[in-house]
């Protein structure tokens, strides 16, 4: 069978990728740029670009002058109008289509009272799939461009390898028990009902396995890093992701309004919203808005959160043996020689990745997703343009602004982190910073302290340039596998999948979101 | 897409299994995660 098609469609679309980033870097499109808000990206728009925008022109001139001949040189030379394809979508989704909607959220949020695009994370991953699915199912994916769709997966999977170095162990061991305990339980609780139910059901393996780690774990990202461990379905990953944020968005709105009927503190609805609503995004939302003057809720709602994501590596080992045990059939089989035939490689990866990750060698061992908090002398100590050394303790007259104010701070916490910033000139725990935070987030001092108090801050929190660098390649892999899995929903696939999926997981979030209320009425006091 | 349209790998991968699939990205991880580790200041 010959794979490559002898279109000009390549060159085309490397042509179009090469003009954009030449427009990109000759500063024709600075000001769309800045509109969108997309400038930290302008260096990958040119390497992305004229990467593989040269890579489609040279493949694409091959494939019109030089005749195609089977062999292993044509199938590999067939993928590359595909990934190509993939990429020009991936484009649009992540420097227009994902910043666009952000304005957009942003823009109506006077008008409706909630940011839409983040409300119901319109982001890449989500905008990726509908992508894929608008384009195969409205217009085809071009013949030149199929044999490459279908390395979409392998771009899941090296994403999903690589999401390991976000995590560390220290960070879980930091975590307080009852946060680590209460979720446990939540988490693999949740887990194993959908499995149980999925089982009884008769639901397919891969469906089931998806949906047990997006509603028990902490959502899209978890059912997008379960997803090939269960050699999940493009349909069943869509119905999976669908689930979560209708279920997520409802809970949003009604959390804050029980959480306020039953006259809860903020740590207990913190609790409950971090450990009962599915996905992240609609967590923060619903602790904002039970607390919109400050971050107490917040702060609690993030320590459970975090608590969960943490869980995943443990999730996603459960599901990999789970699957293969269950794929062996009922019948008694020897383990150890299933797990050595199907176990999926790739998770092993990902459990090297966070244990590497957990040793400290891309970041600080205490980081959670690449931030961490220092304030020793060295990370305090910046260079100017000429290369002099620039302290970032705070000088005399922030001391100064901080000192006239400080009595409008009442709380005994707050008043003790201040005097000790205001003595050592900058912050002295990770516990300070956040009790300032919330001073901050307040409004209690004027906009000049505030700034301030933001500037230490900045000073002890830093990111860890190893850890952004993966974040920025674990978006693009996801993004393109994403789009490339969207590309093979097709709506016969979605009838076929049926609405049982969305039933068993809105079962399960209300059980969550009951069993959690109940657990933290009783057990969850004002201090945890 | 079908199977059918394809005499190599499946509807989904361009590889001949899954193993081989896994084994491709475990690869181009840890040759990623090696440049980062080298490059990356």
């Amino acid at each position: 069978m010959v794979y490559t098609r002898r279109t000009f469609w390549p060159l085309v679309v490397g042509i179009v990728m090469v003009a954009y980033a030449y427009l990109v870097q000759s500063g024709v499109l600075a000001g769309l740029i800045k509109f969108l808000g997309t400038d930290r990206h302008v260096g990958e728009m040119l390497i992305l670009s004229y990467t593989f925008g040269g890579i489609a022109i040279v493949s694409g001139l091959w494939q019109l002058v030089a005749p195609p001949k089977e062999g292993n040189g044509d199938y590999l030379l067939s993928m590359i109008g595909g990934v190509v394809f993939i990429m020009l979508v991936a484009f649009i989704v992540k420097w227009g289509l994902d910043p666009l909607m952000g304005q957009w959220g942003r823009a109506a949020q006077p008008a409706l009272g909630f940011n839409f695009a983040s409300v119901l994370n319109l982001n890449y991953v989500v905008m990726g799939i509908l992508a894929g699915i608008i384009i195969v199912n409205l217009f085809r994916v071009p013949d030149w461009a199929e044999n490459g769709v279908r390395l979409s997966r392998l771009g899941l999977k090296t994403g999903v390898i690589l999401l390991g170095t976000l995590y560390s162990l220290a960070e879980l061991a930091k975590l307080g028990r009852l946060s680590v305990v209460l979720i446990g339980i939540f988490v693999l609780g949740s887990v194993g009902v959908v499995l149980w139910i999925g089982a009884r059901r008769n639901m397919p393996n891969s469906m089931t396995g998806v949906l047990s780690a997006g509603v028990g774990v902490c959502g899209v990202s978890a059912a997008v890093a379960a997803a090939p461990v269960v050699r999940a379905k493009s349909v069943e990953i869509a119905y999976t992701i669908g689930t979560i944020l209708l279920f997520g968005v409802l809970c949003m709105f009604i959390f804050p309004i029980i959480g306020k009927a039953l006259g809860m503190g903020y740590i207990q609805f913190g609790a409950w919203a971090g450990t009962g609503i599915l996905n992240s995004a609609q967590v923060a939302g619903a602790a904002l808005a039970f607390q919109p003057n400050g971050i107490e809720t917040l702060k609690v709602a993030e320590i459970f959160n975090i608590t969960r994501v943490l869980f995943l590596p443990i999730i996603v080992l459960w599901l990999a043996v789970w699957y293969v045990r269950r794929e062996a059939g009922a019948q008694q089989v020897d383990l150890v020689q299933v797990v050595v035939g199907k176990f999926p490689v790739f998770v092993l990866g990902f459990i090297l990745m966070f244990a590497l990750s957990s040793t400290g060698i891309f970041a600080p061992a205490l980081h959670y997703q690449g931030a961490y908090f220092d304030n020793s002398e060295k990370a305090l100590t910046s260079k100017d343009k000429e290369g002099k050394p620039v302290s970032k303790l705070l000088g005399d007259k922030d001391l100064d602004a901080l000192r006239a104010e400080a009595g409008k701070v009442q709380r005994e916490d707050q008043k003790v982190a201040l005097g000790r910033l205001i003595e050592n000139r900058k912050l002295m725990s990770i516990d300070d910073d956040d009790v300032l935070r919330g001073v901050v987030n307040a409004k209690i001092m004027s906009k000049a302290s505030n700034d301030v108090l933001v500037k230490a801050h900045r000073a002890v929190r830093h990111t860890a340039k190893k850890i952004a660098k993966f974040r920025d390649l674990i978006a693009w892999f996801f993004t393109f596998g994403l789009v490339g899995l969207g590309m093979q929903i097709t709506a016969a696939s979605i009838r076929q999948a049926g609405g049982q999926p969305l039933v068993i997981g809105s079962i399960v979030g209300v059980i969550k979101a009951v069993g959690s209320l109940i657990v933290v009425w009783f057990l969850v006091a004002e201090t945890v | 897409m079908t199977d059918d349209k394809f005499d190599r790998g499946s509807a989904l991968t361009v590889f001949p299994s899954d193993r081989y699939e896994d084994v491709m990205a475990l690869v181009l991880s840890l040759a990623i995660a090696l440049l980062v580790y080298l490059f990356v200041n």
